[in-house]
């Protein structure tokens, strides 16, 4: 971020002061802690140290080519101290010939001394510099460092070029002047190496809604959207991803427990059995009815299987639980088919010989069945049987509750590795390189 | 989120508990209102719904 180390504070003085370059009236913020001062005017870069302002560098741009969002002479409380903003500088890098520009802004309280904020497309870090090294760890290829018990991934390394300035820096500030940039990062921070000849400078960003830099400097209209997702970004998913699996795995917990208590507790009762032979060569009636059985308990369930002996063949059964008091019917049909051979794959079948139903909220009473048998004329004897079992559990359910909540917690999780994916996209560790992977994008 | 998600798996738990006790069941069937009581002695007076059924005269 910044180089160089401020100066020791000294009584803040006001200095009335002129460019030497065009004559510009000169306004300086940090008084003596500035090292060097550019000119609005003209963007003549003026030794501020030397009393006769010598000018070091001139550059040509137009003074509105690069605005800075909070205006030089702003101020605002930053963790409750008052800055002022000071100074202003464009950074670019190029990665595979494309430029990327960031501004920072030197902010300055003449008991704290200096401060800075950086802002790329709209996402904010607050800035210090570090005053003891972070240790650098190397484990398989993966650089990464640590400090204060933290480790920082390495994110990118390039060569920055500060491209614009304006106003006052506590250090020897040039346009064109390079510095090899390394961060680091483990959100919300990122830890940043510069590097100048042998002087290595280290800071501390954390990351700031943009919003916050709109209350923090009261600046006016609205903030401008983040584009994309920083490297230092605090994703908004990362804690909640940890927290759904947990309270997924006690949802399941719940739903096993539900299996075993709904298993141990249901009646599964069996309370009625009958073995019949439909004769398919007869044109006779085949409806028949079954004596009354009793349902018992609450309102639940009715489960009836049909167990059959057929090959090659198929039957359907008309069913219809008649309530005998209360003259209501629940009719329902059932087929069942079983066909077996052998052709040049090997044998193979299809269908089954059995079938099951689960009739729904049947209350108690006293049912009986009316059953009409259909298959095809002269296929001879099919025997069945039916059995009926109350209050059976419907294990289905439990599988639809778990995928019910399994779903949201994928979910979140595929975002969740989504917003990861996009931040290292822009890294130097980029996990795959797509087209669809632009900085830009959201 | 974490809220939304902890109301959303009360819910659907709710749902499920409901489901089990009541006897719910993922198959339906139609309900047929006043079957008259000459069913049980002559079973052929009863029309099904599905009496006129297609059935599917499967095999490879």
């Amino acid at each position: 971020m910044s180089t160089g180390s401020p100066n020791p504070p000294a009584t803040p003085h006001v200095k009335a002061m002129n460019c030497p370059g065009c004559g510009a009236a000169l306004t300086l913020r940090s008084f003596t802690q500035a090292v060097t001062v550019v000119c609005e005017s003209c963007h003549s870069i003026l030794d501020a140290q030397d009393p006769q302002l010598k000018i070091l560098q001139q550059f040509k741009k137009a003074t509105d080519e690069d605005p800075p969002l909070i205006p030089l002479g702003t101020r605002g409380k930053i963790r409750g101290t008052p800055y002022e903003a000071v100074g202003f500088q464009r950074r670019t890098i190029h990665v595979d010939g494309i430029p990327y520009s960031w501004h920072e802004y030197v902010l300055f309280n003449p008991y704290k001394g200096f401060r800075y904020l950086t802002e790329y497309n709209g996402h904010w870090n607050d800035v210090s510099t570090l005053r003891a090294l972070p240790t650098l760890n190397s484990f398989a290829g993966a650089v990464s460092v640590s400090y204060f018990g933290e480790t920082y991934r390495h994110f990118q390394t390039a060569q920055a070029s500060t491209t614009y300035v304006l106003g006052e820096f506590p250090w020897q500030v040039r346009v064109g002047e390079t510095n090899d940039v390394t961060d680091y990062v483990s959100p919300p921070r990122v830890l940043s190496s510069e590097q100048s000849g042998k002087e290595v400078s280290w800071s501390m960003g954390e990351y700031v809604s943009c919003r916050d830099i709109w209350k923090t400097f009261a600046l006016t209209g609205d903030p401008p959207v983040p584009i994309g997702v920083y490297e230092n970004q605090p994703s908004p998913f990362s804690s909640d991803t940890k927290t759904i699996w947990t309270i997924f795995a006690a949802f399941a917990i719940l739903v096993l427990m539900m299996i075993i208590g709904f298993a141990s507790f249901a009646r599964d009762e069996q309370i009625f059995h009958g073995d019949y032979v439909f004769d398919t060569n007869s044109r006779g009636e085949a409806s028949f009815v079954t004596d009354p059985f009793e349902l018992k308990g609450r309102t639940s369930t009715l489960e009836l299987k049909t167990t059959t002996n057929l090959g090659n063949n198929w039957i359907y059964l008309n069913y219809a639980l008649i309530n005998q008091d209360t003259e209501k019917a629940y009719d329902f049909g059932r087929e069942i088919s079983y066909y077996y051979g052998y052709d040049s794959d090997g044998s193979w079948t299809e269908g089954s010989r059995n079938d099951s139903v689960a009739i729904p909220t049947v209350p108690p009473g006293t049912y009986y069945l009316r059953v009409e048998p259909e298959s095809d004329f002269g296929h001879g004897m099919i025997h069945y049987e039916i059995t009926a079992k109350r209050d059976v559990p419907q294990f289905g359910f439990f599988g639809i509750a778990l995928l019910a909540l399994v779903v949201p917690a994928a979910l979140i999780t595929w975002r969740s590795m989504n917003f990861e994916h996009l931040r290292w996209a822009e890294s130097d560790h980029a996990p795959m390189a797509t087209s669809d992977d632009g900085g830009d994008d959201d | 989120m974490r809220t939304f998600y902890l109301l959303y798996g009360v819910i659907t738990l709710g749902i499920l508990g409901m489901a089990e006790y009541r006897g719910w069941s993922l198959y339906s069937v139609n309900e047929v209102k006043n079957v008259p009581r000459s069913v049980r002695d002559n079973p052929g007076s009863y029309r099904s719904v599905y009496s006129v059924y297609h059935h599917y005269t499967g095999g490879k």
